[in-house]
């Protein structure tokens, strides 16, 4: 068994050394590109010496005070949230890991090894994901501080507590990795799910700041107050009983108890610990197991619907890059990532929607939203942001259908222009979808005004387009689609190029229009500058189309190598 | 004798690495040119080369009287390729893979509808035409793939590994479905390490060792050149000097 751990540990070894090593790389843009994709897991692992030491110290004082008789401490609450924070990190994380950083179940079978003995792999495995990492010098130095502050009983007892709480993120992260790799294995309940994942998790983490940034209206606060209803007593007690019965809150149990000298309770706690172990390590080896006997694909075959592909054409464009384009459109709302672009916008916009209509205006940063033109506006930008996975990496996403283009008679400007109209497209959708919202919940304001909004749109993309085109040829980036995290993201040049481009490109539609308000105070005007300026935007962009396509020309050979 | 491939010291280099040194091919046109050679000898950098993939370091090439370099777009216009990855859009599905080749090659939709419904009928893929690529079997989509090559009629045609991972009775029917192409004066330059399919269906041959072309002429004089009785095997073994590997020592397998 100990050699089987000792193989796996070097190899998970090796795979990161040899994530950092300088391969492939055929020019010096690819070296400079591949250095960038490198710093950040470099900077995560520096990050970590820091932060381990911080816990560490934290920890070791909080354990300190709590010996001191100090049962409220803040750097016990904190690192109780931490450790809080590790668990719900144990069921993320394993899920937005890029596949490829996944153990492959099929590739484990072959090996002359039996299963329990792979398990024991996986699980010693999960000991290195970052969260369990980080939760290791919290229960260790706990203990030490307690130990130190003369508490050497309970600090035995937190000691154990703690062991026990490491293994149950270990169990929990195994657990979610086999469980979402059976899951997977279906293609279709896969990609549904990452849909329903990438949608939901962000939404959910917005809730509590949309609460939040409703406007300071003492009125409205007021008059909120007379109508809150306290919650129902029997829904208080469920959430608190929940909540103490996880795995981080019984170690806190444990050790706290602990140190009151309370030693039934400490070791009821502890047994709970316990208990949370066996369940989930079996309910991970059951998983595995499962995985193990059928690790291959079940989905079945996918049909699409019966719409006609033969003779679609995009007006104004030529036929191949009208074909680039139908292409791009069609992977974006056939991938899992794809759909989130289009999706996530107008659900994020929705919830703004509602708030607005609850709050009357809201402050969202440094932005007013107190109309539906400042709603239709944020959607429009939002779109145009959502998108910048794909548009900063439009090249690469094509996979091996770019080879296929490469291949075809399509001359640059074919391609250059088929993937920017493509892209327009699929903002075009969900930002349409926002303003027609915007318009019929909060019909007020000048019509000009509303006519200017999706105009300084088109002028920001008209300037965005080959710009993205430029930086996808530089800082292309292979990707899976169909996986929700880093895997599917833009490379991270080229996520933050993009960005700043993006708030470039929009500035001047932005300024015109308050010139056209503040200065001139014509909201009539707006429309007729924005008009212009989308003109003015597209000639540059068809002048900025002749170096990126020479740029691109210079690019072809290394975006057909790395995809 | 017209040429449908022709280079001259075509020479591509990875940094320090010269992966195809120098080659002077010439590919008649009309025929089926199998072009052999070991692991890593450099044939698909030398196919990536003739396709416009990667840009040859130094030498010329002349593909159907053109210059690729020069008129890519032109070049191809009139060839088709199955590359080594296949290069399918995975979110397409069969039938629109090839409504999105007969797009870039600007085919009228009646022309390429019915060629489309004819290259999928032979292929057997015709149930699985609304079935994206993500979902076809490594058979299924290297005949997409060469459906995808076939459907604007090229004059010459790439094939790098077209039989691998094809079942016999699809392998079968491509190769009769590339002798038919010959036959009606379409040039192949397929590569593949069957060699037993080269022998029964190439005409010409050429064979890549290290980066050099060692060999090339019609694969009869070749045999004759080599002696009587002398397999495509013996010829191949003999260029790329393959026996020394046969006589090391492996006692303990």
């Amino acid at each position: 068994m100990l050699r089987v751990l000792r193989a796996f540990a070097w190899m998970r070894w090796r795979v990161f050394v040899n994530s950092l090593e300088r391969t492939g790389s055929r020019d010096t843009m690819e070296r400079l590109s591949l250095a960038i994709e490198q710093l950040g897991p470099i900077v995560a692992a520096v990050t970590l010496i820091p932060a381990t030491l911080m816990l560490s110290a934290g920890a070791m004082y909080a354990g300190y005070r709590l010996a001191g008789d100090e049962p409220i401490s803040l750097a016990f609450d904190i690192l109780r949230f931490v450790m809080l924070g590790a668990m719900a990190l144990s069921i993320i994380g394993p899920i937005v890991m890029p596949i490829n950083e996944r153990p492959n179940a099929v590739r484990l079978l072959l090996l002359p090894i039996p299963r329990s003995a792979l398990y024991a792999a996986q699980a010693a495995g999960a000991v290195s994901d970052p969260w369990v990492l980080l939760s290791l010098p919290i229960v260790i130095f706990l203990a030490v501080g307690l130990a130190a502050g003369g508490a050497v009983t309970a600090a035995a007892q937190a000691f154990v507590a703690g062991i026990l709480f490491a293994l149950a993120l270990v169990g929990l992260s195994t657990l979610t990795t086999s469980a979402f790799s059976l899951v997977v294995r279906d293609r279709r309940r896969g990609e549904l799910l990452g849909l329903l994942f990438i949608l939901i998790i962000p939404i959910i983490s917005m809730l509590p700041g949309l609460l939040q940034i409703q406007r300071d209206s003492h009125e409205r606060r007021t008059a909120r107050s007379r109508h809150e209803r306290p919650m129902p007593e029997w829904m208080h007690g469920t959430a608190t009983a929940v909540f103490g019965a996880l795995p981080s809150e019984l170690y806190v149990g444990a050790t706290r108890t602990a140190v009151n000298r309370e030693n039934a309770a400490s070791a009821g706690s502890a047994a709970g610990l316990a208990a949370y172990v066996l369940a989930l390590h079996g309910l991970a080896l059951l998983a595995f197991t499962r995985l193990l006997d059928s690790p291959a694909s079940m989905g079945l075959r996918r049909s699409t619907g019966r719409s006609e592909s033969w003779g679609l054409r995009i007006p104004g464009l030529s036929p191949g890059a009208s074909a680039v384009a139908i292409a791009q459109l069609r992977l974006a709302t056939r991938t899992p990532r794809g759909r989130s672009l289009l999706l996530s916008p107008l659900l994020v916009f929705v919830l703004l929607a509602v708030m607005l209509q609850r709050s009357g205006g809201m402050d969202i940063g440094a932005l007013p939203i107190a109309s539906g033109q400042g709603l239709a506006t944020f959607g429009s930008a939002l779109c145009l942001l959502s998108i910048l996975p794909f548009s900063m990496n439009q090249f690469a996403i094509d996979g091996a259908g770019l080879t296929l283009e490469l291949l075809s008679p399509l001359s640059d400007s074919d391609i250059l222009t088929g993937k920017m109209a493509g892209i327009g497209l699929i903002i075009v959708v969900p930002a349409t979808v926002c303003l027609l919202i915007a318009f019929a919940l909060f019909p007020g304001g000048a019509l000009a005004l509303w006519i200017s909004i999706p105009l300084g749109l088109a002028a920001t993309y008209l300037l965005v387009a080959p710009a993205a085109a430029l930086i996808s040829a530089v800082f292309p980036r292979a990707v899976d689609l169909n996986s929700y995290g880093r895997g599917s993201n833009a490379h991270g040049a080229a996520g933050f190029l993009g960005l700043l481009t993006f708030a470039a490109a929009g500035l001047p539609a932005i300024g015109l229009t308050t010139a056209a308000t503040a200065i001139f105070r014509s909201p009539a005007l707006a429309p007729v500058l924005l008009l212009v300026w989308c003109a003015i935007a597209f000639g540059i962009g068809r002048l900025l189309l002749i170096p990126v396509s020479r740029v691109f020309a210079r690019r072809r050979e290394n975006l057909g190598m790395i995809v | 004798m017209e040429l449908a491939v022709e280079t001259h010291g075509l020479t591509r280099e990875f940094g320090s690495l010269r992966a195809v040194d120098g080659i002077d091919l010439a590919v008649p046109a009309g025929s089926l040119y199998g072009f052999l050679g070991p692991n890593g000898a450099g044939k698909s950098t030398t196919i990536k080369c003739l396709t416009g993939l990667l840009r040859p370091t130094s030498g010329t090439m002349r593909i159907l009287g053109t210059d690729p370099l020069a008129d890519p777009v032109s070049v191809k216009r009139r060839t088709g390729v199955v590359p080594e990855d296949l290069a399918l859009f995975d979110r397409l599905t069969g039938e629109e893979t090839l409504s999105f080749i007969a797009q870039v090659h600007a085919m009228d939709v009646a022309t390429a509808k019915s060629r489309a419904s004819d290259l999928l009928d032979l292929m057997e893929l015709t149930s699985a035409n609304r079935t994206l690529v993500t979902d076809y079997s490594h058979g299924m989509r290297k005949k997409l793939s060469l459906a995808a090559a076939l459907l604007p009629a090229p004059r010459l045609l790439f094939l790098d590994e077209p039989f691998e991972g094809i079942d016999a009775v699809a392998s079968r029917q491509i190769k009769e479905l590339l002798l038919s192409f010959v036959a009606r004066g379409g040039t192949i330059f397929l590569t593949t390490h069957i060699l037993e399919i080269v022998e029964r269906l190439s005409t010409h041959i050429g064979i890549i060792a290290k980066g050099r072309l060692v060999a090339q002429g019609r694969i009869d004089e070749l045999r004759a050149g080599a002696g009587i009785g002398k397999s495509l095997e013996d010829l191949f073994i003999g260029f790329v000097g393959g026996e020394a590997r046969t006589h090391a020592s492996l006692d303990w397998i």
